[in-house]
Protein backbone atom coordinates (compact mmCIF):
# COMPACT_ATOMS: atom_id res chain seq x y z
CA UNK A 1 0.00 0.00 0.00
CA UNK A 2 1.11 3.50 -0.58
CA UNK A 3 2.76 5.02 2.38
CA UNK A 4 0.40 8.06 3.39
CA UNK A 5 1.88 11.81 3.96
CA UNK A 6 0.36 14.78 6.50
CA UNK A 7 0.69 18.06 4.63
CA UNK A 8 0.41 20.78 8.14
CA UNK A 9 0.40 23.67 9.46
CA UNK A 10 -0.08 24.91 13.18
CA UNK A 11 -0.35 27.68 15.07
CA UNK A 12 -2.10 28.61 18.71
CA UNK A 13 -5.02 30.62 19.52
CA UNK A 14 -5.61 31.98 23.60
CA UNK A 15 -8.52 31.21 25.38
CA UNK A 16 -10.64 34.21 24.90
CA UNK A 17 -10.47 34.14 21.13
CA UNK A 18 -11.40 30.37 21.06
CA UNK A 19 -15.23 31.58 20.36
CA UNK A 20 -14.48 33.55 17.49
CA UNK A 21 -12.04 31.61 15.82
CA UNK A 22 -14.78 28.62 15.87
CA UNK A 23 -17.16 31.29 14.34
CA UNK A 24 -15.01 32.13 11.65
CA UNK A 25 -14.08 28.05 11.52
CA UNK A 26 -18.16 27.64 11.28
CA UNK A 27 -18.51 30.43 8.31
CA UNK A 28 -15.92 29.13 6.28
CA UNK A 29 -15.92 25.49 6.26
CA UNK A 30 -18.38 22.77 5.28
CA UNK A 31 -21.36 21.84 6.65
CA UNK A 32 -22.14 24.99 8.12
CA UNK A 33 -25.57 24.19 9.69
CA UNK A 34 -24.65 21.34 11.58
CA UNK A 35 -23.79 21.10 14.93
CA UNK A 36 -19.92 21.68 15.26
CA UNK A 37 -18.10 18.40 15.91
CA UNK A 38 -16.36 17.88 18.86
CA UNK A 39 -13.81 15.24 20.30
CA UNK A 40 -12.41 13.80 23.42
CA UNK A 41 -9.55 11.72 23.12
CA UNK A 42 -6.39 9.70 25.04
CA UNK A 43 -3.29 8.84 23.21
CA UNK A 44 -0.79 6.85 24.81
CA UNK A 45 2.83 7.16 23.05
CA UNK A 46 4.81 4.13 23.07
CA UNK A 47 8.31 3.23 22.42
CA UNK A 48 10.58 0.55 21.55
CA UNK A 49 14.35 0.32 21.62
CA UNK A 50 16.82 -1.35 20.54
CA UNK A 51 20.52 -1.66 22.01
CA UNK A 52 21.99 -0.30 18.33
CA UNK A 53 21.19 3.13 18.40
CA UNK A 54 19.08 4.99 21.28
CA UNK A 55 16.16 6.91 19.41
CA UNK A 56 13.39 4.69 19.85
CA UNK A 57 10.15 3.99 17.01
CA UNK A 58 7.53 5.60 18.53
CA UNK A 59 3.68 4.24 17.90
CA UNK A 60 0.52 6.10 18.84
CA UNK A 61 -2.12 4.36 20.49
CA UNK A 62 -5.12 6.79 20.36
CA UNK A 63 -8.85 5.81 21.05
CA UNK A 64 -12.34 7.99 21.47
CA UNK A 65 -13.26 8.86 25.38
CA UNK A 66 -16.89 9.59 23.61
CA UNK A 67 -16.96 6.56 20.97
CA UNK A 68 -15.12 3.98 22.82
CA UNK A 69 -14.95 1.31 20.27
CA UNK A 70 -12.84 3.42 18.16
CA UNK A 71 -9.32 2.41 18.84
CA UNK A 72 -6.22 3.50 16.62
CA UNK A 73 -2.34 2.83 15.69
CA UNK A 74 -0.88 5.66 14.32
CA UNK A 75 3.10 6.37 13.55
CA UNK A 76 4.14 10.45 12.68
CA UNK A 77 7.19 10.96 11.21
CA UNK A 78 9.81 13.93 11.98
CA UNK A 79 7.92 17.54 10.81
CA UNK A 80 10.45 18.28 7.73
CA UNK A 81 10.67 21.84 6.92
CA UNK A 82 11.79 21.87 3.58
CA UNK A 83 13.38 24.71 1.45
CA UNK A 84 11.17 27.88 1.79
CA UNK A 85 9.22 27.39 -1.21
CA UNK A 86 7.15 24.91 0.46
CA UNK A 87 4.29 26.53 2.20
CA UNK A 88 3.68 23.53 4.76
CA UNK A 89 5.09 21.25 6.77
CA UNK A 90 5.14 17.35 5.68
CA UNK A 91 5.54 14.08 7.28
CA UNK A 92 5.13 10.79 6.74
CA UNK A 93 1.69 9.52 8.50
CA UNK A 94 -0.09 6.11 9.27
CA UNK A 95 -3.28 5.71 10.83
CA UNK A 96 -5.09 2.68 10.94
CA UNK A 97 -8.32 1.16 12.94
CA UNK A 98 -7.69 -1.42 15.26
CA UNK A 99 -9.71 -3.73 17.67
CA UNK A 100 -9.52 -2.89 21.42
CA UNK A 101 -6.36 -4.52 22.71
CA UNK A 102 -4.10 -2.81 20.40
CA UNK A 103 -2.25 -1.62 23.65
CA UNK A 104 -1.75 -5.03 25.06
CA UNK A 105 -0.92 -6.24 21.84
CA UNK A 106 2.26 -3.42 20.67
CA UNK A 107 2.82 -4.56 24.70
CA UNK A 108 3.82 -8.26 23.57
CA UNK A 109 5.74 -6.77 20.49
CA UNK A 110 7.98 -5.15 22.89
CA UNK A 111 6.77 -1.76 23.32
CA UNK A 112 6.91 0.42 26.60
CA UNK A 113 4.42 3.17 27.21
CA UNK A 114 6.34 6.37 27.47
CA UNK A 115 3.73 8.98 28.21
CA UNK A 116 -0.26 9.86 27.43
CA UNK A 117 -2.17 11.99 27.18
CA UNK A 118 -5.80 13.71 26.88
CA UNK A 119 -6.64 15.83 23.98
CA UNK A 120 -10.25 17.67 23.54
CA UNK A 121 -11.73 20.06 21.07
CA UNK A 122 -13.42 20.93 17.62
CA UNK A 123 -12.58 19.50 14.07
CA UNK A 124 -13.82 20.91 10.71
CA UNK A 125 -13.62 20.04 7.21
CA UNK A 126 -13.53 22.14 4.09
CA UNK A 127 -12.82 19.68 0.94
CA UNK A 128 -10.32 17.01 2.04
CA UNK A 129 -8.52 19.74 4.44
CA UNK A 130 -8.73 18.98 8.63
CA UNK A 131 -9.06 22.00 10.86
CA UNK A 132 -8.76 21.16 14.53
CA UNK A 133 -8.96 23.20 17.60
CA UNK A 134 -7.43 21.08 20.37
CA UNK A 135 -6.49 21.50 24.13
CA UNK A 136 -4.09 19.05 26.07
CA UNK A 137 -4.30 17.87 29.05
CA UNK A 138 -1.83 15.92 31.65
CA UNK A 139 -3.26 12.78 33.43
CA UNK A 140 -2.47 13.27 37.18
CA UNK A 141 -3.25 9.58 37.67
CA UNK A 142 -1.75 6.93 34.98
CA UNK A 143 -4.40 5.63 32.86
CA UNK A 144 -7.21 7.69 34.58
CA UNK A 145 -9.12 10.18 31.92
CA UNK A 146 -11.86 11.47 34.22
CA UNK A 147 -12.15 15.47 34.51
CA UNK A 148 -11.09 15.63 37.81
CA UNK A 149 -7.85 13.66 37.35
CA UNK A 150 -6.80 15.60 34.26
CA UNK A 151 -5.50 19.33 33.97
CA UNK A 152 -4.75 21.63 31.10
CA UNK A 153 -1.23 21.85 30.30
CA UNK A 154 -1.59 25.64 29.49
CA UNK A 155 -4.26 27.84 28.44
CA UNK A 156 -3.70 28.20 24.64
CA UNK A 157 -5.06 25.76 21.74
CA UNK A 158 -3.46 24.35 19.13
CA UNK A 159 -4.55 24.59 15.66
CA UNK A 160 -3.71 22.67 13.16
CA UNK A 161 -4.99 22.50 9.33
CA UNK A 162 -3.98 19.47 7.55
CA UNK A 163 -3.91 17.15 4.89
CA UNK A 164 -3.54 13.24 4.36
CA UNK A 165 -2.74 11.82 0.91
CA UNK A 166 -0.28 10.35 -0.79
CA UNK A 167 3.27 11.38 -1.41
CA UNK A 168 4.18 13.54 -4.12
CA UNK A 169 0.29 15.90 -4.31
CA UNK A 170 2.42 19.14 -3.77
CA UNK A 171 -0.46 21.28 -5.46
CA UNK A 172 -1.99 20.78 -1.73
CA UNK A 173 0.03 22.72 0.12
CA UNK A 174 -0.81 25.55 -2.08
CA UNK A 175 -4.77 25.44 -1.82
CA UNK A 176 -4.04 25.38 2.71
CA UNK A 177 -1.52 28.51 2.13
CA UNK A 178 -4.91 30.05 0.65
CA UNK A 179 -7.01 28.83 3.80
CA UNK A 180 -5.04 29.97 6.34
CA UNK A 181 -4.75 33.20 5.06
CA UNK A 182 -8.34 33.80 5.60
CA UNK A 183 -7.98 32.88 9.25
CA UNK A 184 -5.46 35.73 9.60
CA UNK A 185 -5.26 37.49 11.91
CA UNK A 186 -7.46 35.25 14.13
CA UNK A 187 -5.01 32.99 13.80
CA UNK A 188 -1.74 32.24 12.05
CA UNK A 189 -1.20 28.93 10.77
CA UNK A 190 2.66 28.16 9.77
CA UNK A 191 5.73 25.61 9.39
CA UNK A 192 6.85 25.54 12.73
CA UNK A 193 10.29 23.94 13.12
CA UNK A 194 10.03 21.90 15.53
CA UNK A 195 13.95 20.94 15.65
CA UNK A 196 13.80 24.48 17.81
CA UNK A 197 11.36 23.04 19.90
CA UNK A 198 13.33 20.07 20.39
CA UNK A 199 16.77 21.98 21.13
CA UNK A 200 14.96 24.19 23.64
CA UNK A 201 14.02 21.60 25.53
CA UNK A 202 17.29 20.23 26.18
CA UNK B 1 -20.49 -14.76 9.64
CA UNK B 2 -21.61 -18.13 11.40
CA UNK B 3 -19.74 -20.65 12.88
CA UNK B 4 -16.25 -22.23 11.05
CA UNK B 5 -14.67 -25.36 11.55
CA UNK B 6 -11.34 -25.97 10.19
CA UNK B 7 -10.22 -29.70 9.86
CA UNK B 8 -6.98 -31.33 8.42
CA UNK B 9 -8.28 -33.99 5.74
CA UNK B 10 -5.51 -37.10 5.57
CA UNK B 11 -4.05 -37.89 2.88
CA UNK B 12 -3.93 -41.85 2.13
CA UNK B 13 -0.77 -43.54 0.99
CA UNK B 14 -0.53 -44.18 -2.54
CA UNK B 15 -2.84 -41.15 -3.07
CA UNK B 16 -1.79 -37.72 -4.32
CA UNK B 17 -2.68 -34.43 -2.97
CA UNK B 18 -4.81 -32.96 -5.95
CA UNK B 19 -6.39 -36.67 -6.37
CA UNK B 20 -7.77 -36.11 -2.69
CA UNK B 21 -8.86 -32.58 -3.51
CA UNK B 22 -10.52 -33.92 -6.20
CA UNK B 23 -12.48 -36.18 -4.95
CA UNK B 24 -13.53 -33.54 -2.23
CA UNK B 25 -14.74 -31.70 -4.97
CA UNK B 26 -16.39 -33.82 -6.44
CA UNK B 27 -18.30 -35.18 -3.38
CA UNK B 28 -19.38 -31.71 -2.72
CA UNK B 29 -20.89 -31.00 -6.26
CA UNK B 30 -22.71 -34.15 -5.27
CA UNK B 31 -24.26 -32.61 -2.96
CA UNK B 32 -25.46 -29.80 -4.52
CA UNK B 33 -22.87 -26.97 -3.74
CA UNK B 34 -22.70 -24.35 -6.29
CA UNK B 35 -18.55 -23.03 -7.03
CA UNK B 36 -18.88 -19.17 -5.87
CA UNK B 37 -14.65 -18.10 -6.28
CA UNK B 38 -11.66 -19.11 -5.03
CA UNK B 39 -10.15 -18.51 -0.93
CA UNK B 40 -7.15 -17.81 0.13
CA UNK B 41 -5.88 -18.07 3.75
CA UNK B 42 -2.55 -16.91 4.41
CA UNK B 43 0.30 -16.21 6.97
CA UNK B 44 4.01 -14.89 7.05
CA UNK B 45 5.76 -14.74 10.30
CA UNK B 46 8.33 -12.50 11.85
CA UNK B 47 10.42 -12.74 15.18
CA UNK B 48 11.75 -9.94 17.38
CA UNK B 49 15.93 -8.46 16.91
CA UNK B 50 17.66 -9.99 19.95
CA UNK B 51 19.08 -6.44 20.29
CA UNK B 52 15.28 -4.76 21.29
CA UNK B 53 15.26 -3.70 24.70
CA UNK B 54 12.43 -5.64 26.02
CA UNK B 55 11.01 -7.34 30.32
CA UNK B 56 11.53 -10.47 28.70
CA UNK B 57 14.75 -12.08 27.06
CA UNK B 58 12.87 -14.45 24.81
CA UNK B 59 12.26 -13.67 21.19
CA UNK B 60 8.57 -12.16 20.19
CA UNK B 61 7.06 -14.14 17.52
CA UNK B 62 4.23 -12.22 15.36
CA UNK B 63 2.29 -14.62 12.92
CA UNK B 64 0.60 -11.91 10.56
CA UNK B 65 -2.35 -13.44 8.75
CA UNK B 66 -4.96 -12.82 5.84
CA UNK B 67 -8.56 -14.55 5.36
CA UNK B 68 -10.08 -13.42 1.83
CA UNK B 69 -13.32 -13.90 3.33
CA UNK B 70 -13.04 -10.33 5.46
CA UNK B 71 -10.52 -8.43 2.74
CA UNK B 72 -10.05 -5.01 3.89
CA UNK B 73 -8.34 -6.80 7.40
CA UNK B 74 -5.27 -7.97 8.71
CA UNK B 75 -5.15 -10.59 11.87
CA UNK B 76 -1.72 -10.17 14.08
CA UNK B 77 -1.55 -12.87 16.09
CA UNK B 78 1.52 -13.24 19.30
CA UNK B 79 2.46 -16.38 20.94
CA UNK B 80 0.34 -15.84 23.71
CA UNK B 81 -2.89 -16.03 21.66
CA UNK B 82 -3.53 -12.01 21.26
CA UNK B 83 -5.08 -11.09 18.57
CA UNK B 84 -5.34 -7.64 16.89
CA UNK B 85 -7.48 -7.18 14.42
CA UNK B 86 -6.97 -4.50 11.99
CA UNK B 87 -7.31 -2.47 8.72
CA UNK B 88 -4.54 -3.47 6.26
CA UNK B 89 -2.17 -0.36 7.04
CA UNK B 90 -0.79 -2.68 9.69
CA UNK B 91 1.26 -3.93 7.33
CA UNK B 92 2.50 -0.26 6.63
CA UNK B 93 3.46 0.02 10.46
CA UNK B 94 4.38 -3.56 10.75
CA UNK B 95 7.11 -2.29 7.71
CA UNK B 96 8.25 0.14 10.14
CA UNK B 97 9.25 -2.33 11.93
CA UNK B 98 11.22 -3.98 9.91
CA UNK B 99 12.97 -1.91 8.31
CA UNK B 100 16.46 -0.89 8.76
CA UNK B 101 17.80 2.41 8.83
CA UNK B 102 21.07 4.14 9.12
CA UNK B 103 23.23 3.00 12.01
CA UNK B 104 20.43 1.26 13.46
CA UNK B 105 19.27 -2.80 12.97
CA UNK B 106 15.35 -3.47 12.56
CA UNK B 107 13.00 -4.37 15.49
CA UNK B 108 11.50 -7.31 13.85
CA UNK B 109 12.21 -9.35 10.58
CA UNK B 110 10.52 -11.89 8.44
CA UNK B 111 11.51 -15.56 9.11
CA UNK B 112 12.59 -16.87 5.56
CA UNK B 113 11.00 -20.03 4.65
CA UNK B 114 7.91 -19.58 6.80
CA UNK B 115 5.28 -18.13 4.29
CA UNK B 116 1.88 -20.48 4.34
CA UNK B 117 -1.24 -20.62 2.59
CA UNK B 118 -4.17 -22.77 1.90
CA UNK B 119 -5.89 -21.92 -1.13
CA UNK B 120 -8.36 -23.20 -3.37
CA UNK B 121 -12.19 -23.14 -4.40
CA UNK B 122 -15.14 -22.25 -2.23
CA UNK B 123 -18.45 -23.59 -2.37
CA UNK B 124 -21.79 -22.64 -1.42
CA UNK B 125 -24.80 -25.03 -0.55
CA UNK B 126 -27.84 -24.38 1.15
CA UNK B 127 -26.93 -22.55 4.69
CA UNK B 128 -23.67 -23.66 3.84
CA UNK B 129 -20.17 -22.47 2.65
CA UNK B 130 -17.51 -25.23 2.19
CA UNK B 131 -13.56 -24.56 1.21
CA UNK B 132 -11.49 -26.89 0.28
CA UNK B 133 -7.94 -25.81 0.58
CA UNK B 134 -4.58 -26.91 -1.15
CA UNK B 135 -1.58 -26.31 1.85
CA UNK B 136 1.83 -24.40 1.12
CA UNK B 137 4.90 -23.71 2.97
CA UNK B 138 7.15 -22.06 0.70
CA UNK B 139 5.67 -23.42 -2.35
CA UNK B 140 6.13 -26.99 -1.46
CA UNK B 141 2.96 -28.83 -0.70
CA UNK B 142 1.80 -30.04 2.60
CA UNK B 143 -1.60 -31.06 3.14
CA UNK B 144 -4.82 -30.21 2.76
CA UNK B 145 -7.51 -28.00 5.35
CA UNK B 146 -11.58 -28.38 4.84
CA UNK B 147 -13.08 -25.19 6.18
CA UNK B 148 -16.65 -25.67 6.67
CA UNK B 149 -19.20 -22.46 7.93
CA UNK B 150 -22.99 -22.56 8.88
CA UNK B 151 -24.24 -19.03 8.60
CA UNK B 152 -27.51 -18.72 10.55
CA UNK B 153 -25.58 -19.62 14.03
CA UNK B 154 -23.14 -18.02 16.12
CA UNK B 155 -22.99 -20.43 18.76
CA UNK B 156 -21.15 -23.77 18.55
CA UNK B 157 -22.69 -25.91 20.59
CA UNK B 158 -26.02 -25.00 18.89
CA UNK B 159 -24.98 -26.58 15.37
CA UNK B 160 -21.77 -28.71 16.27
CA UNK B 161 -24.01 -32.00 15.80
CA UNK B 162 -24.94 -30.94 12.09
CA UNK B 163 -21.57 -29.44 11.70
CA UNK B 164 -19.97 -32.82 12.97
CA UNK B 165 -22.29 -34.88 10.41
CA UNK B 166 -21.11 -33.14 7.65
CA UNK B 167 -17.78 -32.80 8.74
CA UNK B 168 -17.01 -36.55 9.11
CA UNK B 169 -18.28 -37.20 5.43
CA UNK B 170 -15.66 -35.69 4.21
CA UNK B 171 -12.94 -35.80 6.78
CA UNK B 172 -13.47 -39.32 8.81
CA UNK B 173 -12.96 -39.40 12.40
CA UNK B 174 -10.63 -36.65 12.91
CA UNK B 175 -14.12 -34.40 13.13
CA UNK B 176 -15.39 -36.31 16.17
CA UNK B 177 -14.74 -33.39 18.40
CA UNK B 178 -14.61 -29.89 17.51
CA UNK B 179 -11.65 -28.21 16.58
CA UNK B 180 -8.76 -27.80 19.93
CA UNK B 181 -8.90 -23.80 19.98
CA UNK B 182 -12.72 -24.00 20.45
CA UNK B 183 -12.84 -26.01 22.76
CA UNK B 184 -12.45 -24.20 25.67
CA UNK B 185 -15.42 -21.56 24.31
CA UNK B 186 -18.11 -23.30 22.79
CA UNK B 187 -20.95 -21.33 24.11
CA UNK B 188 -19.62 -17.59 23.18
CA UNK B 189 -20.08 -15.75 20.18
CA UNK B 190 -17.82 -17.24 17.59
CA UNK B 191 -16.04 -14.50 15.63
CA UNK B 192 -13.62 -14.35 13.15
CA UNK B 193 -10.56 -14.17 15.00
CA UNK B 194 -11.63 -17.85 15.71
CA UNK B 195 -11.38 -19.04 11.84
CA UNK B 196 -7.90 -17.48 11.84
CA UNK B 197 -6.90 -19.14 15.37
CA UNK B 198 -7.65 -22.40 14.06
CA UNK B 199 -5.59 -21.70 10.71
CA UNK B 200 -2.49 -20.65 13.25
CA UNK B 201 -3.04 -23.88 14.87
CA UNK B 202 -2.84 -26.32 11.90
CA UNK B 203 -0.62 -24.30 9.72
CA UNK B 204 1.80 -24.63 12.94
CA UNK B 205 1.20 -27.91 12.64
CA UNK B 206 2.25 -28.27 8.87
CA UNK B 207 5.69 -26.09 9.86
CA UNK B 208 6.44 -28.83 12.69
CA UNK B 209 5.78 -31.65 10.47
CA UNK B 210 8.51 -30.28 7.83
CA UNK B 211 11.24 -32.60 8.93
CA UNK B 212 8.80 -35.64 7.50
CA UNK B 213 8.78 -35.90 3.65
CA UNK B 214 5.77 -34.30 2.17
CA UNK B 215 2.71 -36.25 0.68
CA UNK B 216 2.95 -36.62 -2.79
CA UNK B 217 0.89 -33.56 -4.88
Amino acid sequence: APLTTEFFLQGSVMENSLETLVNRLKGLCDNADYQQESFQDHEMVFHIKNTSVPTPLVFRVRHSLVQTECWSLRYLGHAEVGDKNRPTLVRSYIDCPTSENVAQFIGELGFRMDHEFVVKGFYFHKGRMKITVSKFYKMNQPGNTTNDTIETVCPSYLVELSVVTSSGQEAVGDDMKNFAEQLKPLVTLEKTDHRKIQLAQT
Amino acid sequence: MGVVCVFACPVPEGKSGQQVVDGLQKQVEMMGATKSGNFLVDCETYQSNPQNVTQTPQQCVVNILHNSEHPASCFSVTESGQILVSDLLFEDLMSKLTMAKAGRESFYSQRKGFKIESRGQRYEVGDFIIKIGSVSLASNFRGILIEVEYCPCVILNECWNMMKELLQSMVGNSAETPPPVLKHKPDTVYTPSDTILQYLDHFNNFRKAVSAPPPSR
